[in-house]
């Protein structure tokens, strides 16, 4: 088991370690940052004089040693277009993308579900339709069209909702829906095919051998078996949507990590997008890497077969 | 030191100053005396809130001018928190501020300003000679290593007179302090000391009509009236700056009037913005646009030809083009490099567009049948703009592939003179004719493929000329040579578009020329107020 866990770490410091490669060298690919910080025009000792101010003047391997050192001692760096720490801005924006994201994801769930449920008990007919249509609207429309439209409706005509921003629960709505529709229908066709796959098996059909109302046999038996890898989905889901909901915090204006990316990424601020890049990639490997060791306790296969 | 020959004052509406005289000197006296006269204050308390949409996110690097890095969009928050000495007001543009008045000696080796009674920081302190001294001294912002290169010594006789000794002689000392840099803008030398550079950013503390209230980073500015400020107390109460980056988003929240002002509306949707009961669209005219040739200097290019480079420009449909692009607002100058707002501005005749003479001069030139012109490089952002243009070439028989690239890689291409056939060039930046000639028509110019000698030699007189007036007379004959050798064609003067809700009163939108943003923010009523 020790060495299972050591090997399993030492893989997600390697998957870091890339990822750390990856998104320092791809973010300079991008161009120079001191281009967007003067105006076209500007002398080459004003350009110069941002180089050497952001260590941007050093070279590359340099830059990523300094990166790298910085990063074993818990220090994102200094985004360039706000003189701030990166880890400062990181936790001031994280509230917000767990708030929308624990919203989202329970709009997602409340929605998917359900939806996912009638789908499987009706093939073929009605709400099984429709529920394919649902899961391909909330799978393949995007996100920035959605939020876009919500707008137009509820903030443009009807008046009803604010159009961008944070600090009211009426804030949340529309972002949350936007952000939660895509997960909405990825819960609802999870929670159908498991669903099929339970409503299939043999104690199912002990149980309706045996004269069980339909409804108990869904809710009591079905349901229950057919929700844990929604569930798992859902757990992952959450630090997804935490690190991805770039498009939709931008076109609500919603003050969260992702909002924070996309600024990163406008101003070519490398220090943000590596350092929210490195958080959310630390986020995801730390998650696997203890859904792995937890799967390893639990069933000693894995780490014998590993 | 000597006050007969004085700089700096009010700009003609071309912005064509001729010089400064002993009246010139009055009249900015009297300016900069009735400005701050208080009896012309507000008696009316500030009241109200206003808030603003922008299509920035707000940084904490914009509360201090020390960090000024050339862009204009700081200054949306410095004419808020801050004052300069010497800064560009409506109607002037270089208007006397914290200095009440400022005299340049005969040999144009130093300045001297004269600082307002009764000026005073948010603390309550007065701002002082030292704080002048102070504030250009830490200045580390665009242009920072050749003003201090400039600069032999800063003097400070008392606290209300501030005396700044040049190495040699500048005509451009003041263009640079008061509206190209951020190095003119003060703050206050012992509260900066007492909590450091990073505090003073998350505390600002300026001598501007507004003070600091809150900040949160990228997401919203709170900052409310000041009634100390010396020019008048502002009207409306609080000013909150918001960060929405969405332009349609921002063009919702002010429908639905969650915000008052919205800046950079993109042109389709200002159409729908003039539809909207209520609202209003401001225009303000930014960044002059032209298509340079690079090729030019080369005798095997087509573009060597200057019949070509006439024909190129007689081929650009710039009335049309305007009318879809930006509504018809943005201004057809016919000066390829240098905006009418700016001092020695020259005015070229009205351009000109003609397919049929245009096809007649490619014929002179040897091309009848037109010709391939290769690649027409422009900033991503503007690729509309760059498209319509190619169109209106290919009219012609000039056949461009257009290649748009993103913003930063299309600049170090640009000024690393790596690119051939036509670039389509433009350029913000503040500063007068000269500085900006300097850029793109110059020897040595950081984006000039190329120069032509007489123009370097009336370039470099200029550069040490003290009359004013003369002075005029050379930039203009340089853009006046610019224009007949068409190094570049022009195509507009950029309308930048903003939305306006109903509860704003004045706006003073366009109110500084050359400005895109709201300014002075003292100046801003609440409708019906």
């Amino acid at each position: 088991m020790k060495q299972y866990i050591i090997r399993r770490s030492s893989y997600s410091l390697l998957s870091l370690f890339l990822l750390s490669l990856t998104i320092f060298f791809f973010v300079r690919v991008t161009g120079d940052p001191a281009t967007l910080l003067v105006e076209p025009g500007a002398s080459a000792a004003d350009i110069a004089a941002i180089h050497q101010r952001f260590g941007l003047d050093k070279p590359l391997w340099t830059q990523y040693g300094l990166f790298v050192w910085s990063l074993f001692q818990g220090d994102l760096g200094q985004s360039f277009y706000y003189q701030t720490p990166v880890f400062e801005l990181y936790l001031d924006r994280l509230p917000n993308s767990l708030l929308l994201a624990f919203v989202a994801m329970s709009l997602s769930l409340l929605i998917g579900i359900p939806a996912g449920i009638m789908a499987s008990v009706q093939v073929g007919r009605f709400w099984d339709g429709f529920g394919k249509l649902f899961t391909l609207l909330g799978q393949s429309l995007p996100s920035f069209l959605v939020g876009l439209v919500l707008i137009l409706v509820f903030s443009v005509y009807l008046g009803w909702l604010p159009s961008s921003g944070a600090g009211t629960p009426l804030h949340l709505i529309m972002p949350a829906f936007a952000l939660g529709w895509y997960f909405a229908a990825s819960h609802m066709r999870l929670t159908r095919s498991s669903m099929l796959e339970v409503l299939g098996s043999e104690y199912i059909k002990l149980a309706r051998l045996k004269g069980l109302p339909q409804s108990m046999i869904i809710a009591k038996h079905a349901f229950k078996n057919a929700l844990i890898p929604v569930l798992t989905l859902a757990g992952i889901n959450v630090v997804v949507m935490v690190n991805v909901a770039v498009v939709v915090e931008t076109v609500f204006a919603w003050p969260g990590i992702g909002r924070l990316l996309y600024e990163g990424i406008t101003f070519r601020d490398f220090p943000i997008v590596q350092g929210v890049v490195i958080m959310g990639g630390g986020m995801i490997v730390i998650v696997n890497l203890v859904i792995d060791i937890l799967y390893a306790i639990i069933d000693p296969r894995i780490r014998l077969e590993s | 030191m000597n006050s007969e020959q004085q700089s700096g004052g009010g700009a003609g509406p071309a912005g064509n100053r001729p010089g400064f005289t002993r009246r010139d000197l009055v009249a900015l006296s009297a300016l900069g005396l009735v400005a701050g006269a208080p009896g012309l204050a507000r008696a009316a308390a500030p009241q109200g809130q206003l808030i603003w949409g922008a299509h920035v996110s707000l940084a904490p690097t914009w509360f201090d001018p020390a960090e000024t890095s050339g862009i204009i969009t700081p200054f949306m928050v410095l004419y808020a928190l801050h004052d300069a000495l010497v800064k560009p007001m409506p109607g002037q543009a270089l208007a006397p501020s914290l200095a009440q008045s400022w005299s340049a000696a005969e040999d144009g080796l130093s300045y001297e300003f004269v600082l307002r009674k009764g000026a005073k920081f948010h603390n309550g302190e007065p701002v002082t000679a030292e704080d002048v001294k102070f504030s250009f001294e830490r200045y580390r912002g665009a242009s920072h290593e050749l003003m201090k290169s400039r600069i032999a010594a800063i003097e400070t006789p008392d606290p209300e007179h501030v005396r700044f000794r040049l190495k040699e002689p500048w005509p451009d000392f003041l263009t640079f302090y008061s509206s190209a840099t951020g190095a003119g803008w003060i703050v206050p030398r012992k509260y900066v000391e007492r909590v450091g550079d990073d505090g003073f950013k998350k505390a600002p503390i300026g001598a501007g009509p507004y003070k600091f209230v809150s900040f949160t980073p990228g997401v919203e500015l709170t900052l409310e009236a000041f009634d100390g400020y010396w020019r008048k107390i502002p009207a409306v109460k609080r000013l909150v700056f918001k960060s929405i980056p969405d332009g349609s988003t921002r063009l919702a929240a002010l429908k639905g009037g969650e915000v008052d002002v919205i800046y950079w509306v993109s042109g389709e949707l200002a159409e729908e913005l003039q539809r909207s009961t209520g609202l209003t669209l401001k225009v303000s005219h930014t960044a002059p646009f032209w298509v340079y040739f690079p090729e030019q200097w080369d005798p095997k290019s087509p573009w060597h030809d200057l019949r070509v480079r006439q024909a190129a420009s007689l081929a650009i449909d710039r009335k049309n083009i305007n009318k879809a692009i930006t509504f018809g607002y943005s201004r057809l100058t016919g000066n390829s490099f240098v905006p009418p707002s700016f001092d020695f501005y020259w005015q070229p005749p009205e351009p000109a567009h003609d397919i049929g003479r245009a096809k007649q001069l490619l014929a002179e030139a040897g091309h009848p049948n037109g010709f391939d012109a290769g690649p027409y490089y422009c900033d991503a952002a503007f690729s509309g703009v760059a498209e319509a243009i190619v169109n209106s070439l290919r009219d012609a028989g000039i056949r461009a592939n257009l290649r748009p690239i993103e913003r930063a890689a299309f600049f170090k291409g640009y000024s690393e003179k790596k690119f051939k056939g036509l670039i389509q060039g433009a350029s913000a930046a503040f500063g007068n004719a000269a500085t900006r000639l300097e850029a793109f028509a110059v020897k040595g110019g950081s984006y000039a493929y190329g120069n032509h000698p007489d123009i370097d030699e009336l370039f470099q007189k200029q550069a040490i000329e003290q009359d004013q007036q003369r002075r005029a007379a050379l930039l203009h004959k340089i853009q006046q040579l610019v224009h007949e050798r068409v190094i570049a064609a022009p195509i507009w003067q950029l309308a930048a578009l903003s939305g306006v809700g109903p509860r704003v009163g004045e706006s003073t939108f366009g109110l500084i020329p050359g400005y895109p943003w709201t300014s002075p923010y003292e100046d801003i009523t609440l409708s019906g107020g």
